[in-house]
């Protein structure tokens, strides 16, 4: 038995066969052979904090000096945006608080109020060219969990795909497996990645309904169907409708709100329903 | 013996370390390099088989680690091509530098193309020519300039070995 250890070929063998069963098992997202791969990842995670802390800052000034042509333009563009804005502010004051009002008389829960937000540092990419899934600093210790929303300010980022104990990997939603049920003009559709539009960070809307009257730049939203996303985050706005042959296979070109080169940081969702175990939820 | 996997664990930790944060930064058409690759081309020409399957293991096991969907791909993917580059080895001249940006281009095709035939062509997520032209044909071309760099580092840590292997044959 032992000589048959020294041979190398059976152990080629062998360890091939091992990779492939591996292969299987952690294929699922949710297995425990997955959390201890990213256990394994643990060592790199404090240099890849300070990496990433020190690109945002070399960074940044390349992106103060290039945008300093930009900025004079851009300053006239927004000084004659603000006083439109400031009038719409007042509107919305006033609907706001009429809102408020007609929510209370109505009982309307507050569609957030049952998720509780932990905030992230994103501090690793992906190393291949395939997939984008990039690695967050939050993990179980903070009571994240599989499948919960990652949000940005400006709109939906992805879901978590797989947890450690100290980070969590991101699922975005360009990302060819991904797939969110949406919301445009009250009709659902169907807003996945796209392996030729993801390098561009676009997204690809399919299932249009045929009675669906799409328009470029109209908004997109999470319809809440589906169980993982809460329903009316941002995704993004159509910026593109392709035609097919047949009405069946039409689809539209999705800009996702979030800009996801220069994404830094995000909010991860958990459901407080959902996860009391861990002894986060009341916080 | 202690050198040599002192060395090899802090090249390895390091490249990793690069790949999953500065990497993205300097992305050309969109594509990234990967370096993890052209680090097991140069180990299995210059080191031979032996070295060049467990360190293409450890590499491969390491990008599966730190990003990707599942474990063990990347390290069978890996562990299969130090094996075959470092079995060519022999019959070359292996301290020229050409014949490492060769392997890394001729590698980066298989690496990745299987990765993608897999993965991604096998569940209907594209077709076959597309990724070929935008992401495999720049990222090989990357890949292998990129390894003109790792090779100069490599050749001399190589040196250091074999100075280190000799002067213990002594005793």
């Amino acid at each position: 038995m032992l000589r048959l250890f020294r041979n190398k070929f059976f152990l080629l063998a062998l360890l091939t066969i091992l990779l492939l069963v591996l292969i299987g098992v952690s294929s699922r997202a949710d297995s425990p052979v997955n959390t201890v791969g990213n256990s394994l990842s643990i060592p790199w995670a404090p240099f890849q904090k300070v990496a990433s802390f020190l690109e945002d800052k070399i960074g940044g000034i390349f992106v103060y000096f290039e945008d300093m042509k930009e900025l004079k333009r851009e300053n006239d563009e927004l000084r004659a945006k603000l006083d439109e804005m400031e009038k719409e502010t007042r509107d919305l004051n006033r609907l706001r608080e009429e809102n408020r009002i007609l929510r209370e008389t109505l009982n309307l829960k507050d569609q957030f109020s049952d998720y509780i937000s932990i905030g992230g540092n994103i501090i690793a990419k992906d190393v291949g060219n395939w997939f984008n899934i990039f690695t967050i600093d939050a993990g179980t210790k903070d009571g994240v969990a599989i499948d919960s929303p990652v949000i940005t300010n400006k709109g939906l980022v992805g879901s978590i795909y797989q947890t450690g104990p100290l980070s969590s990997k991101v699922i975005s939603i360009i990302d060819v497996d991904s797939a969110v049920s949406a919301l445009v003009n009250n009709y659902i559709v169907i807003v996945r990645g796209d392996i030729n539009l993801k390098d561009q960070g676009l997204l690809r809307m399919d299932r249009i309904p045929v009675e669906l009257d799409l328009k470029v730049g109209d908004t997109v939203e999470t319809s809440g169907v589906g169980g993982i996303f809460p329903k009316g985050i941002l995704i993004g706005k159509v910026i593109e409708i392709r035609e097919g042959d047949t009405d069946l296979n039409r689809y539209a070109v999705v800009e996702p709100a979030v800009d996801f080169q220069r994404l830094r940081e995000v909010f991860v969702l958990v459901d407080k329903t959902k996860n009391t175990e861990t002894g986060n939820g009341e916080k | 013996m202690k050198i040599k996997v002192l060395a090899y664990s802090i090249c390895i930790f390091v490249i990793t370390l690069l790949q999953s944060t500065i990497i993205d930064y300097i992305k050309i058409m969109n594509v990234k390099p990967n370096l993890l690759l052209a680090f097991i081309v140069v180990v299995a020409i210059l080191r031979g088989n032996v070295e060049g399957t467990v360190i293409g293991f450890i590499c491969g096991l390491c990008h599966d680690v730190i990003s990707g969907k599942m474990i063990g791909v990347f390290a069978l993917l890996g562990l299969y091509i130090g094996l075959l580059i470092g079995s060519v080895n022999k019959r070359l001249y292996r301290e020229n530098v050409l014949i490492a940006v060769f392997f890394t281009f001729v590698s980066t095709f298989v690496y990745e193309y299987v990765f993608y035939f897999f993965n991604l062509f096998l569940r209907g997520k594209g077709d076959l020519i597309f990724p070929l032209k935008n992401v495999i044909l720049p990222e090989a071309v990357y890949n292998s300039v990129l390894s003109i760099l790792i090779f100069i580092i490599m050749i001399k840590l190589h040196y250091t070995f074999e100075e280190a292997s000799r002067t213990s044959r002594k005793y």
